[in-house]
């Protein structure tokens, strides 16, 4: 009975991280109802926290609490659509590599020199020469995501192909697009979804990180350029400020942070025996 | 077979060293840019075009792509690392002047968290499901789920503005450098414990996480049965059959992240103006100081590929079934 | 094989730890407490004083960065000819100078008894064999020493005469009071400046000497030169250190004075609060522009700029962005805390249907731009863009580090740019080729320039000056946008003697680190 209670509340760990998903997408899906305000408006600078403004207004005035829920959109979107990217170009690219071995040379070259594009030339290129947005965002963490998940599905089918359920399969006469994709594909979506949520949680990370440094997109109100303009401010470190500027994009970006890795944790069980890290 | 595995691995560095030659040189801008140009600067530095080409001819800069691309892999063959157009010194002693910091903080962070990453896994996992478990799941998780640069602001707020306990940052005070022996490790002890345990609370989820299951693995084996069956004392069976063979998938990844401690340290090193080459690649990169930047991705290649075989070596030595084998 | 190699660069890595922490360059460092006193009474610790820095190379005229910091620590080593004040040039080196009718032959009188600090003298050769060397080997921030000068002269051990080519009205300012002047005896061996970094490379005449530099910690830690020809400073250590920030450095005693400009006023009005610190504001000579891609259409034409300059509500800018921590400025791009801002400058108002009525009349509707800035000045852009879009215009903001921004204005591939420039205390750094208020071409205004460059007269070079910003206000080269305020905020205890000096250091640095400030005046 014990041992019950301890496998449910692990399980339980994964669906409060699933709630709390559920609940930024939610706020990021309504934040225009929800915003007291445009983000864009610009009031008095550096009000602290009253009635129309909860959370104060920032360095130019703006409300911080609209900016924090429209920043929900920005951070959620480019989390979600380059981890859904790169793992499904790793989906594809890892199935066809690992199961044709010719190809699978070629393609591995090129993950090769893919991993070893450094990040920060290449940041600076994308802003100097494409348009300032979220796609650019997007299309350089992709850039820098494939390739992970290329390799992490490539050595999976490489297991999974000698097994012998694949040989029978064979045998009986089955062509290798019904091989891929009713037998070598199921058997590496779980391990595509963990790399997901991974992916997911390290692009979250990485784009406030960026921002922090300043070579994000000032122009995409992510929670990441809120903390950016806050960390510039010149009385960061020496007056309360923070509180109300800095902790609330920080706090949210570390609990969908923290929410995946809940949600992750049913995954990574699952797909454990598999996983090599 | 062998040569087939160190060709791919010479290309692969071929092509390494080739893109670090040319991705940089891609950017607009050139390293006089920021030396001459840089409106932020109080005193308006102008130069004539004619001065320019001078320079440029000075560094190098005017000749052919292909004859500059040929020099810089003459040079390294040769181990020359070339000089650094911004800092005005040589490559390799901008790097190791640096190095040696970031080596000092990754140290002292790794022992850290691997440490206790090893110890609350071992724990987590001897209780799964416990609320000593959960808890510990979340706290760790939650600690490592913050941005590192955050947490590292937050430290300093709260450590050196709120409590006055911990120096601002640096690697040690500025007057302090006539001190010697066992006043200067203290004075470079208490620099380094923030930015430290900056580093620590951060990638502690990594180790405790795998440590956990990597130990629910190993407490399910046979062998682990077999000596519970015989009747070993609990302390007996974590200490001298479970532990030592769910450290093996720890040495990887412990591996993984100093090969890349060039970079990984570079938030903390920041927010706390620790002089490490975790700044390095940004600074050569906004300055484009190719030489530094080449110098740079060279480094972390050396870092990357030498721990990825201490790794192999460690993995080899000791898991003994590989040995046997 | 390969475990060999990886076991070598193993051991390397490891052995340069062990080696020691000792930074990169150092001169040999003399002890700083005096010898202990045979009778026990009140010891006096070293007075020192830190303050906040970085790196900015070795302090040594050839392989200091060349921005104004570099220069600034270059200066603490290394004297020149003349020097400044609050109140404007000072004798230094040279106690006294003579300028002929035509203005292109000076005359200075060295002072008696200057020595370096290996001890050797100083003498007219030193200064001759400065200009001559500084000239052939292209030192950072002189390289246009050549155009300039055509010969030098020592007429005895301390009379120097300069020969140009044409007077330069900037002259004392901008050559006498910032070239440094480098001891022969060390230089005339030196092939490579740009890699001598020993001992000797910063033995200078100045009113410190070098004790430790270290790249990787951004320190620097000068003592007190006790032969220093104007006396020994007050401060007899002087540190500057990398902080992380300023106002954090300041608050906890890190440092004990902090400098702050434009936006940073709120921590200004923040540390001000505190009772044991003290402020002072100064001028500054920077101005934050709005560039126009000038020979690109639309902004070929000079309607257009006007209509922009309506459009764009600068006080606003100032107001929400730098919280009035800069001024407006108006249209002459010199600012008001130099001398030769001409206050008669027709004002550009804030009105966005006179800039709609000027498109119109020019039939110029529906424009589409893209606006480069650095990262720094993101707020400013936004707040531009939304004042364009009143009038029609959509503007697409694209940031961007400084390298690329300055690779795309060289290439002329840009509609509109944000970016600033410092240090024109003297109208004479207006002319650099990297401003485009200074590319753009203009018979009048190019003539104008080249006149007051030469004009010795101060009124009359005032008046030239004047009449250049017109012209500039009416053509609209660039759109000034405000000059940022400057401040010290410092610990009175520590020293108070702050200033901010006329004109600015050497060629215009407004910084408040002028090497008199530590000495007893």
């Amino acid at each position: 009975m014990r041992r019950l209670l301890d496998a449910m509340r692990e399980q339980r760990l994964a669906l409060v991280g699933l709630a709390m998903l559920a609940l930024f997408g939610l706020l990021a899906a309504f934040a225009p109802s929800l915003s007291p305000h445009d983000p864009a408006e610009m009031d008095t600078p550096m009000l602290p926290p009253n009635r129309p403004h909860p959370l104060g207004t920032n360095d130019i005035g703006q409300d911080i609490l609209s900016e924090l829920l429209y920043g929900a959109r920005f951070s959620l979107f480019i989390g979600f659509l380059s981890a859904m990217a790169s793992t499904a170009i790793g989906l594809c690219l890892g199935l066809i590599s690992g199961y044709y071995d010719r190809v699978g040379f070629a393609v591995m070259r090129v993950v090769d020199v893919f991993l070893a594009i450094p990040r920060f030339p290449l940041i600076i290129l994308m802003a100097a020469f494409l348009k300032p947005g979220l796609r650019t965002l997007v299309l350089f963490f992709v850039l820098l995501g494939w390739p992970r998940a290329t390799r992490l599905v490539r050595s999976q089918i490489l297991t999974e192909r000698n097994r012998e359920y694949v040989d029978a399969v064979r045998l009986v006469g089955a062509s290798d697009l019904r091989i891929l994709s009713r037998h070598l594909l199921p058997s590496s979506i779980s391990i595509a979804l963990v790399r997901f949520i991974m992916e997911f949680q390290h692009v979250i990370l990485a784009e406030s990180g960026l921002s922090f440094l300043g070579l994000g997109d000032p122009t995409v109100k992510s929670w990441g350029a809120i903390l950016h303009y806050a960390f510039e401010y010149p009385t960061i470190f020496i007056s309360d400020v923070w509180v109300r500027w800095a902790m609330p994009p920080g706090i949210c970006i570390t609990l969908v942070v923290l929410a995946l890795t809940f949600t992750g944790f049913s995954l990574e069980e699952w797909a454990e025996p598999r996983l090599r890290h | 077979m062998i040569d087939m595995r160190v060709a791919q691995y010479l290309l692969t560095m071929f092509i390494v060293l080739s893109l670090n030659f040319f991705l940089p040189r891609m950017m607009p801008g050139d390293p006089l840019s920021y030396l001459t140009g840089d409106p932020t600067a109080d005193m308006p530095v102008a130069i004539s075009e004619e001065v320019r080409e001078k320079l440029l001819a000075y560094y190098g800069l005017d000749e052919p792509l292909a004859r500059q691309y040929t020099d810089y892999l003459i040079n390294l063959a040769h181990g020359n690392l070339g000089w650094s157009i911004y800092y005005k010194a040589p490559v390799s002693s901008v790097l190791l002047g640096r190095l040696r910091w970031t080596l000092l903080l990754m140290g002292t962070a790794t022992l850290g968290y691997v440490a206790l990453g090893i110890l609350l896994g071992a724990l987590s996992a001897w209780r799964r499901g416990t609320r000593t478990d959960i808890g510990l799941l979340v706290s760790v998780f939650s600690l490592g789920s913050w941005p590192p640069f955050f947490l590292a602001m937050l430290l300093i707020i709260l450590f050196s503005v709120k409590l006055g306990a911990f120096p601002i940052g640096g690697a040690k005070s500025p007057t302090g450098s006539n001190a010697a022996g066992l006043k200067l490790a203290a004075e470079v002890a208490y620099h380094l414990f923030l930015p430290s345990l900056a580093l620590v609370l951060t990638h502690l989820s990594g180790v405790y996480f795998l440590m956990r299951n990597s130990m629910l693995g190993v407490l399910g084996e046979d062998y682990i049965r077999t000596a519970r069956a015989k009747g070993l004392r609990k302390r007996d069976i974590l200490l001298r059959h479970a532990l030592p063979n769910a450290l093996l998938p720890i040495v990887t990844m412990i591996a993984m992240h100093l090969g890349f401690l060039i970079m990984g340290t570079m938030f903390v090193e920041v927010v706390f103006a620790y002089p490490g080459t975790g700044t390095l690649i940004y600074q050569a990169c906004t300055t484009r100081d190719y030489p530094l930047l080449q110098g740079t991705f060279l480094l972390i290649m050396a870092f990357v590929m030498m721990f990825n075989l201490a790794a192999d070596l460690l993995y080899s030595r000791l898991d003994p079934r590989v040995r046997r084998a | 094989m390969r475990k060999t190699v990886s076991v070598l660069i193993l051991a390397l890595v490891l052995a340069n730890l062990l080696v020691g922490c000792k930074p990169a360059l150092t001169p040999t460092a003399t002890p700083v407490s005096a010898a202990p006193m045979l009778i026990p009474g009140p010891t006096s610790a070293p007075r020192t004083l830190t303050l906040p820095g970085d790196d900015w190379g070795y302090p040594s005229p050839f392989t200091r960065y060349p921005r104004g910091p570099g220069y600034i620590q270059m200066s603490f080593l290394f004297d020149t000819l003349a020097w400044k004040d609050e109140r404007g040039m000072i004798p230094w080196l040279a106690d006294s100078w003579e300028v002929s009718e035509d203005g292109t032959r000076w005359t200075f009188y060295l002072q008696e008894g200057v020595r370096w600090h290996d001890g050797e003298p100083l003498t007219a050769e030193d200064v001759t064999f400065t200009f001559g060397y500084l000239k052939e080997h292209l030192a950072p921030g002189f390289e246009a020493l050549s155009e300039q000068i055509e010969r030098v002269e020592a007429q005895d051990e301390h009379t120097i005469v300069l020969y140009l080519k044409e007077p330069i009205a900037g002259f004392l300012s901008d050559v006498a009071g910032s070239v440094p002047i480098i001891p022969r005896h060390i230089w005339e061996g030196v092939e490579d400046p740009k890699r001598f970094t020993g001992k000797e490379a910063v033995i200078g005449t100045g009113p410190f000497k070098l004790v430790e530099y270290s790249k990787e910690e951004c320190r620097y830690i000068y003592e007190a030169n006790g032969e220093f020809f104007k006396g020994k400073p007050v401060i007899d250590r002087l540190v500057f250190t990398k902080v992380q920030d300023e106002a954090l450095a300041l608050k906890t005693r890190t440092v004990d004075a902090a400098f702050f400009w434009g936006k940073e006023i709120e921590a200004v009005r923040e540390l001000e609060a505190e009772p044991n610190l003290e402020v002072i504001e100064g001028p500054s000579f920077w101005v934050l522009q709005l560039i126009f891609n000038y020979e690109r259409p639309p902004f070929d034409k000079v309607e257009v700029r006007r209509a922009i300059a309506h459009a764009v509500d600068r006080s606003r800018i100032v107001e929400q962005v730098t919280h009035d921590g800069a001024i407006v400025a108006n249209l002459g791009i010199i600012s008001p805390g130099t001398d030769w801002y001409n206050p008669q400058l027709s004002p550009c108002d804030y009105d966005p249907s006179g800039a709609e009525e000027i498109l119109d009349e020019v039939g110029v509707r529906g424009l589409s731009l893209t606006l480069l800035t650095t990262g720094e000045f993101v707020r400013e852009a936004e707040l531009i863009k939304a004042d364009l879009g009143q009038v029609g215009i959509e503007v697409e903001v694209k940031s961007a580090d400084w390298g690329t921004i300055d690779g795309l204005l060289r290439e002329g591939d840009f509609d509109l740019a944000i970016s600033g420039h410092g240090g024109i205390a003297d109208p004479g750094m207006l002319d650099t080729p990297t401003w485009p208020a200074m590319v753009y071409e203009d018979e009048e205004l190019d003539r104008l320039f080249e006149e007051q460059g030469k004009t010795l007269d101060e009124e009359r070079r005032r008046a030239l000056v004047w009449r250049l910003q017109e012209i500039i206000a009416e053509k609209l080269p660039v759109l000034t946008l405000y000059h940022p305020k400057i401040w010290c905020v410092y610990d009175p205890a520590k020293l108070d003697t702050w200033f901010y000096t006329k004109g600015g250091i050497a060629t215009g640095i407004p910084t408040e680190q002028n090497k008199l400030v530590f000495l007893k005046r």
